[in-house]
C-alpha cells in the first residue's frame, strides 16, 4: 500500500500555518462551547489542541480483525456486558449501553508536515479501551478501509509530548481521506482553516464531530495567512 | 582504517548481556531461576524474549500469566525503544549484566504501549522506517519499494540476517548525486529526565553554503543543554550505540552508518559518571 506522498502542495501545512489555524480554530470553539482548547509544553513552547468528551455507546462486536484469535479480547468484552451498571453511571441508560471518555488531542508532524490526530479512550472505571475496541468502534462508513489495513490506519503509540500511550490516526491513511475534499481548485480553499477542513473529514472516523458552525468561520474572520 | 562497511556490521551485532528476574510478588509454583540472554542492541525486547518467557510462564499457573512487560530499578521499559536505547538511556554506566525485572500482572497502562503479538511490532518498526524516509526521501525511495522489499527489512531483524536487512536497507540509504546527502535526517534525542520522551525536529545535513553540518551542530539547534558546559564542565555523555562520537562527526555519515534497522538516529544525553 504505497502512502501518497506529504510534500504535496495540496496536503501539507507549515508549523507557523498549524498554529495560527490553531488559535482560529480555539476562538470559535470558546465561542460556541465546544470544549476545545490549546496546551503548550512548557520545554520547547510547541503544543496541541485538546478536548474531552463524553460518549454512550451501544455493545457492540468489533469484526474480528487479527488472524491469531485473542481470547483475552472477546472474555473482556461478555463479561463487561454482565456486569451491571452502577447507578451514577447508568441513570437513564440501556444496560447494554457504556459511556466511554474520549480524549482528543491535535499535534502537528514535522516529519510529514500535517496535523496528526491522537486520542484515547477510556470506561468511567478507568479501564482503557482495546486496540480491537477502537477498531470497532470506527464508524460503519470507515470499517471497510480500516479492514484492508488496520495496522496502517489507527494503533497505538507514544504521545510525543506527554509519553503516555494513545491511539493514532495515520497521516498515510489522512491524505488518502483528505484527497477527495482538497482535490479540485486550490483557490477555493486558500483561506480556510486547513484544521477545521481536515478535522471535519478525519474527526468522523473515530467518534469526533464538528458542529457545523465551524464551517462558516469566514475568511475575513480568520487571521490573513498569507502575509505570514 | 576501519572500513566504513565494518561500522555497519559492527552496530548490527551489538549485544548487552542481560539477567532477568521474576519480579517477587509473582504468584509461583516453585521458585524461579534468573535466565541470562545476550540482547541484540539493535532489536526489540519483545521480539527477542519469548526464550525469557516461556523460562518463567513454566513456574506459573496459567491464570497468573497475562501480558509480559520488563521494569529495570522501577522504571517499565517501553518495548517499542530499541534494547540499546533503552540501556544507553538507563543503564549504560552500571555494571554488566543488565538486571531487568520480568513482569506478568498489572500491565502499567499508562506508561506502557501494548503488544499482544509480533504484528505489533512490525507495524511499529515499518511506521518508523516510513517517517524516516519521509524525512530523508518525501517517501519517494520507500514508496517505489514493493511489499516484499518491506517484509525483507521486518525478517532481516527478525531473523537477525544482516545481509538480507541491508539488501533493501541500502537504498533508503543513498540519495541523488546532485545532493550532498538526505533531504532531512531522521533522529530522536532522549533524556531521562525530562517528561517529554524525546526531541524531535527538521534538521538538513547540509549548510546553505554546502558545508557538512556536524553532530555538535545537531545538538546546539536541537538541544542545546546537552553541550553546553555549565560551570565549564561537561555534566552530559552524549551517547549513540554505547558510545559517545565525536562532536565533529558529519551527521549525514552518522546517519548513513549509525542509525538503528528503523532508520533512525536515536541518541540519548546521560549525566556523566562522576569517577
Amino acid at each position: 500500500v504505497s502512502c501518497s506522498m506529504a510534500g504535496e502542495e495540496d496536503f501539507f501545512l507549515e508549523e507557523k500555518r498549524f498554529k495560527q489555524y490553531c488559535e482560529d480554530f480555539v476562538k470559535h470553539s470558546q465561542q460556541i462551547g465546544d470544549g476545545w482548547e490549546w496546551r503548550t509544553s512548557k520545554d520547547l513552547g510547541d503544543g496541541y489542541l485538546s478536548k474531552t468528551h463524553f460518549q454512550v455507546r451501544n455493545r457492540h462486536i468489533p469484526p474480528d480483525l487479527k488472524e491469531e484469535n485473542n481470547d483475552n479480547t472477546e472474555h473482556t468484552l461478555f463479561a463487561h456486558v454482565e456486569e451491571p451498571l452502577d447507578d451514577s453511571q447508568a441513570a437513564g441508560v440501556c444496560s447494554t449501553a457504556e459511556v466511554i471518555r474520549y480524549e482528543y488531542h491535535v499535534l502537528y508532524s514535522s516529519s510529514y508536515q500535517v496535523p496528526v490526530l491522537y486520542f484515547r479512550a477510556c470506561f468511567l472505571d478507568g479501564r482503557p479501551l482495546t486496540l480491537d475496541e477502537i477498531w470497532g468502534s470506527v464508524h460503519a462508513s470507515y470499517q471497510a478501509r480500516l479492514q484492508e489495513g488496520p495496522w496502517d490506519t489507527i494503533t497505538q503509540q507514544e504521545h510525543p509530548i506527554l509519553g503516555q500511550p494513545f491511539f493514532v490516526l495515520h497521516p498515510c491513511r489522512t491524505n488518502e481521506f483528505m484527497s477527495a475534499v482538497l482535490s479540485g481548485s486550490q483557490k477555493r480553499h486558500r483561506h480556510t482553516n486547513y484544521i477545521i477542513l481536515w478535522l471535519s473529514t478525519v474527526g468522523p472516523v473515530v467518534g469526533l464531530n464538528l458542529p457545523l458552525s465551524y464551517a462558516k468561520l469566514a475568511p475575513e474572520q480568520s487571521t490573513n495567512t498569507d502575509s505570514v | 582504517m576501519t572500513d566504513d562497511k565494518d561500522v555497519l556490521r559492527d552496530v548490527w551485532f551489538g549485544r548487552i548481556p542481560t539477567c532477568f528476574t521474576l519480579y517477587q510478588d509473582e504468584i509461583t509454583e516453585r521458585e524461579a531461576e534468573p535466565y541470562y540472554l545476550l540482547l541484540p542492541r539493535i532489536s526489540y525486547l519483545t521480539l527477542v524474549t519469548d526464550k525469557v518467557k516461556k523460562h518463567f510462564q513454566k513456574v506459573m499457573r496459567q491464570e497468573e500469566v497475562s501480558e509480559i512487560w520488563f521494569e529495570y530499578e522501577g522504571t517499565p521499559l517501553k518495548w517499542h525503544y530499541p534494547i540499546g536505547l533503552l540501556f544507553d538511556l538507563h543503564a549504560s554506566n552500571t555494571a554488566l549484566p543488565w538486571s531487568i525485572t520480568v513482569h506478568f500482572k498489572n500491565f502499567p497502562e499508562k506508561d506502557l504501549l501494548h503488544c499482544h503479538s509480533k504484528d505489533v511490532i512490525e507495524a511499529h518498526f515499518m511506521a518508523c522506517i516510513k517517517e524516516a524516509d519521509a524525512l530523508k526521501h518525501k517517501s519517494q525511495v520507500i514508496n517505489e519499494m514493493q511489499k516484499k522489499d518491506h517484509k525483507q527489512l521486518w525478517m532481516g531483524l527478525q531473523n537477525d540476517k544482516f545481509e538480507q536487512f541491508w539488501a533493501i536497507n541500502r537504498k533508503l540509504m543513498e540519495y541523488p548525486p546532485e545532493d550532498n546527502g538526505f533531504r532531512y535526517i531522521p533522529f530522536r534525542i532522549y533524556q531521562a529526565t525530562t517528561e517529554r520522551p524525546f526531541i524531535q525536529k527538521l534538521f538538513r545535513p547540509i549548510a546553505s553554503g554546502g558545508q557538512l553540518h556536524t553532530l555538535g551542530d545537531l545538538l546546539k539547534d536541537a538541544c542545546p543543554s546537552a553541550i553546553t558546559p555549565e560551570d565549564g564542565e561537561q555534566k552530559t555523555q552524549v551517547m549513540i550505540h554505547g558510545i559517545e562520537p565525536m562532536l565533529e562527526t558529519p551527521i549525514q555519515w552518522l546517519s548513513e552508518h549509525m542509525s538503528y534497522p528503523d532508520n533512525f538516529l536515536h541518541i540519548s544525553i546521560i549525566p556523566r559518571p562522576t569517577d
